[in-house]
């Protein structure tokens, strides 16, 4: 039932032992992805976008992690595999683009050497052709003038130029399923814009399924099939890009929503701003994550968590006590 | 690169300025007309007029410099008054001793240093890490001139292993199987010293480099964890590992000197010391300004080669 | 690396603020310090023999009740010798670093606070020194500064040390200089001396106490170095390292002679090297390169 799809999480949990106690930055996170299929993931900063794209892959810290449940990337098992056997699906597999450009490219490599790398190691292409196909890689991207790009160390690159760089690398040995970790944050608006659509152009040549990761719905609203909102380590909405922008039901989602840049105006760069802190992972309250920063809070939302239940649409789901009305058309974006 | 390269140039010329100027002072701070303490009493006029003429003695101190330095830039370092030798001869047949022993001790303190380092880096607080981390820590603080007892006493008169002992020098031209028996123990002194330093710096910079995101993202490509920590981790850690050798390339030769003079190995140590127990003062003060000029030239070109390692430091 | 993603800067934030606890082997190496400085100034208060005074019919013998360490060719009591040779030790660790960090420290205090055109040029002048390696120009002064005495030594290996100290203060106080709380005391109008003493001082103290121990210790060695190659004090005064270069040649007789100041020697290094490394991690300070 479940192989035709490219990606199975089920009730995975990543926690962290740190100096203050266990950290759980992802939890009980279910959900899937067809072939060829966008999905989003957005939520805060802290909410833990990073930390369960990488649990998927199997990326995650080495030491001090502890990973729970279940990650099936095109019939591999992800969680409990061996550093060994996962190095057999990444890079051919999955990949992944990352969050900051700045950091991600090894300062003391040259960037053609980069990319080469994955080839030759991968592949087991030899040195030639591995360059040859480098810089056709390079050119992919949007690079210009790729063959000289190709002797560049990162810091002669602008962060637009790197992010390129870091997408070539993700694509090298031709993914099935790549991971998109808020690939613009770091990039100026018009630059955002450019790589975006480079990865929507990208997916659909290649064949890709993509998960783009943000904390801007204005990013995922025109690009994705499929939303899941995250709020301290929880699904807490998850439906169609369209259920979750006009029928949501969470108050959380609706205050992301709110604060969200509008799509018209293109300015991806202001961060998201929700009244109130985010929640202190390490000192959670047995009821719903968001209920200190929620107007529509109950006696019932402080002790008891509020678990994933279905919407009236197919697919659509929320966790809230007191969801808002299923009309509540919105008037967003 | 390049005005990077003529900014740390004009800086060596004023380091070397410096090391001149107090080279050439140290004769002052003898008591006393320094030909007089220098050659002695006994001495004949003759003797006298070359040194005088050496150090320009009968001019104003800042001429004299200048004399001096006309002379040293020459290679004129004067003449041993005990050999009469010439000192620039005397240093050149030292000098390559105090080579070989360093060459050899830096190759094994690398040798042992790198794979340790990164085997401790891997698991932090691990087993191994702590065992490591405890071994470094007493032989830091483990001076080289008790180590070298402590050598010589197990190793070449309890265990009697030939040609390790005191005065078992021989010259490499003339057996180098027995040379590198003697310069063993010397070698092996100073690599230990050399190994804790670069092991701990090593360590720490390599346990930071492997928390940076580059690292998460050549893990991604699925490379080997042996080919992350050479290609990705090691080479820019190597940076403060060749900054910590560069740094400590003046202690590695005193603690050279002394190594020398307990074997009694004619390197430069041993020439330095038996100089200045016999007052022999322009072999002394040869020596002093061609291992401060030396040191300062290697420091110069580590920091040459940090730059090809790191393209990013002359950038910035 | 001088880039750094949003995310670490949220870690740092988050990771609560514990530092390692001391440990008791923390206080066992304080205690071993004290008892060996406690040793050096009550050494002749002490029931110890007289380190000068050879006993020619117990010449070289080994550990016994009578002679706890044993005796040296001379019939020296080891002990005795041990306890009184730390004075040199001490001594000239403590007066060279004391000397360091007496110029060394407000100079680069006030280097740091005042940064322009005084810090360039002081700057600028440390590293030129720095550069003049520290023990070869001490093996070079004394050789030729003689006579030599132990005053000369300290101020010699003080002088030596000055760059260094200079070097690692300006660091650390350049590093708390710019914090927010510094910058609003002097918007607030605090006097110069008053940042200096009240802000800058205590946040650098435990690093500078660190470098301080480590120095020490370094010191030691470097005077134990000196009295091999004949340049610290003269026999018979006992040294640490001048008992162990006594020792070697009597070596295939008389272990003990070597054994004992070497084994004194050693573990008082590594109580100093302990006690600095673990009050640096313990306030969390990082690993300035010395
Ligand atoms: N290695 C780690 N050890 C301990 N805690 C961690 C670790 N990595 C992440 N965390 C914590 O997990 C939580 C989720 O972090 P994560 O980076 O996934 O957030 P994010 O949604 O990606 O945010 P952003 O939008 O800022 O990238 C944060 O509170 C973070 O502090
Ligand atoms: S469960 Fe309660 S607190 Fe949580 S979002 Fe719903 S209404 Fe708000
Ligand atoms: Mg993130």
């Amino acid at each position: 039932m479940s192989d035709d799809k490219l990606l199975v999480v089920k009730d995975l949990t990543t926690t962290f032992a740190t100096a203050g106690g266990d950290l759980t930055a992802v939890a009980k996170v279910s959900f899937d992805l067809e072939r060829n299929e966008t999905l989003g993931i957005v939520g805060e900063s802290g909410s833990g976008k990073t930390v369960l794209s990488r649990t998927i892959m199997g990326l995650q810290p080495r030491v001090n992690t502890t990973v729970t449940g279940s990650s099936i990337i095109d019939g591999f098992e992800v969680v409990g595999a061996s550093e060994n056997d996962k190095r057999t699906i990444w890079g051919t597999e999955v990949a992944m683009v990352f969050q900051d450009p700045m950091t991600s490219l090894n300062p003391v490599m040259r960037i053609g050497k980069q990319i080469d790398e994955a080839l030759r190691v991968r592949l087991g292409m030899n040195r030639k052709d591995a360059k040859a196909r480098a810089i056709e890689l390079l050119e992919l991207v949007g690079i210009p003038s790729p063959a000289q790009r190709y002797n560049a160390y990162p810091g002669q690159l602008s962060g637009g130029m790197r992010q390129r760089v870091v997408i070539a690398i993700a694509l090298a040995c031709s993914p099935k399923l790549l991971m998109a970790d808020e690939p613009t944050t770091g990039l100026d608006v018009t630059i955002q814009a450019q790589i975006l659509n480079l990865l929507d152009e990208l997916k659909e040549r290649l064949k890709m399924s993509v998960i783009l990761v943000t904390h801007d719905l204005g990013v995922v609203a025109t690009r994705t099939s499929r939303i899941v909102v995250m709020y301290a380590g929880r699904i807490v909405e998850t439906g169609t890009t369209r259920d979750v922008f006009y029928h949501h039901r969470m108050p959380y989602t609706r205050a992301l929503l709110e604060s969200s840049p509008k799509v018209s105006n293109k300015s991806h760069t202001r961060l998201v701003t929700i009244p109130g802190r985010p929640p202190n992972l390490l000192d959670l309250s047995p009821g719903c994550s968001f209920a200190p920063r929620c107007k529509y809070a109950t006696g019932q939302c402080h002790s008891e968590r509020p678990e994933l239940r279905p919407s009236i649409e197919p697919g659509h789901a929320f966790a809230c006590w007191n969801p808002l009305p299923v009309n509540a058309e919105a008037t967003l974006p | 690169m390049l005005r990077y390269l003529t900014k740390r140039l004009m800086l060596l010329v004023g380091i070397v300025f410096v090391i001149s100027v107090g080279s050439f002072y140290l004769i002052h701070l003898l008591p006393g007309n320094p030909a007089t303490v220098i050659l002695g009493f006994g001495a004949t006029p003759e003797a006298k007029a070359i040194l005088y003429k050496q150090l320009g003695l009968s001019k104003p101190i800042y001429l004299q410099y200048f004399v001096w330095l006309g002379n040293i830039l020459h290679g004129n370092l004067g003449i041993s008054f005990i050999s009469q030798t010439t000192v620039s001869s005397v240093i050149r047949s030292a000098l390559p001793i105090d080579g070989e022993i360093i060459i050899i001790s830096q190759i094994l303190a690398f040798a042992a240093a790198i794979p340790t380092a990164m085997r401790s880096a891997r698991k932090p607080d691990g087993i191994v890490d702590r065992v490591l981390g405890a071994t470094s820590f007493t032989l830091l603080s483990i001076p080289p001139y008790i180590l070298i007892v402590v050598l010589v006493l197990f190793i070449s008169i309890k265990l009697g292993v030939s040609a390790t002992g005191p005065s078992a020098y021989v010259s490499f031209g003339t057996d180098w199987i027995t040379n590198l028996e003697s310069l063993s123990l010397p070698a092996f002194t100073l690599a230990t010293g050399s190994f804790v330093v670069y092991y701990r710096v090593l360590r720490s910079d390599l346990i930071a480099t492997l928390q940076e995101e580059f690292i998460t993202m050549a893990r991604s490509k699925g490379l080997s964890q042996r080919r992350i920590m050479w290609r990705h981790a090691f080479r820019p850690s190597s940076v403060a590992l060749l900054g910590a050798a560069s740094v400590n390339i003046g202690g590695l030769l005193a603690a050279g000197f002394i190594v020398q003079y307990l074997l009694q190995i004619p390197g430069l140590g041993y020439t330095l010391i038996l100089a200045i127990n016999s007052s022999d003062f322009l072999v002394v003060q040869g020596i002093v300004l061609t291992v401060s000029v030396l040191v300062v030239a290697v420091n110069f070109f580590f920091d040459f080669i940090i730059n090809i390692v790191d393209p990013r430091i002359s950038r910035e | 690396m001088s880039n750094f993603s949003l995310e670490d800067a949220a870690l740092m934030v988050e990771r609560p603020e514990k530092s390692e606890p001391l440990g008791l082997f923390f206080w066992i190496c304080v205690f071993w310090v004290g008892l060996n400085i406690f040793g050096a100034i009550f050494a002749n208060v002490l029931p110890l023999q007289n380190p000068l005074f050879g006993n020619y019919n117990a010449v070289n013998v080994g550990p016994s009740l009578h002679h706890l360490f044993g005796t040296d060719d001379l019939g020296r009591d080891i002990l005795s010798r041990v306890v009184y040779g730390s004075r040199v030790s001490i001594t000239v660790g403590l007066g060279a670093i004391l000397i360091g960090y007496g110029i060394g420290a407000p100079l680069g205090m006030l280097a740091a606070y005042r940064r322009g055109r005084f810090d360039a040029i002081l700057t600028t002048i440390m590293y030129l020194l720095l550069a003049f390696p520290a023990i070869i120009a001490t093996i070079a002064v004394l050789s030729f500064w003689t006579p030599r005495s132990l005053f000369k030594i300290i101020v010699v290996i003080g002088i030596a040390s000055v760059p260094l100290v200079y070097r690692v203060i300006r660091t650390a106080t350049l590093s708390v200089a710019t914090k927010d709380y510094v910058i609003a005391a002097k918007v607030q109008g605090a006097t110069d001396r008053r940042i200096l003493l009240k802000e800058l001082l205590p946040n650098i103290a435990p690093i500078a106490l660190s470098f301080f121990l480590i120095g020490v210790a370094t010191i030691i060695i470097l005077e134990g170095a000196l009295a091999f190659l004949g340049l610290s004090v003269n026999p018979p005064t006992p040294s640490w390292g001048n008992m162990i270069n006594e020792a070697r040649t009597v070596l295939s007789q008389n272990v003990w002679l070597a054994f004992f100041p070497s084994l004194a020697l050693c573990l008082f290094l590594i109580a100093l090297n302990f006690i600095g490394d673990r009050i640096r991690s313990h306030f969390d300070v990082t690993e300035v390169k010395l």
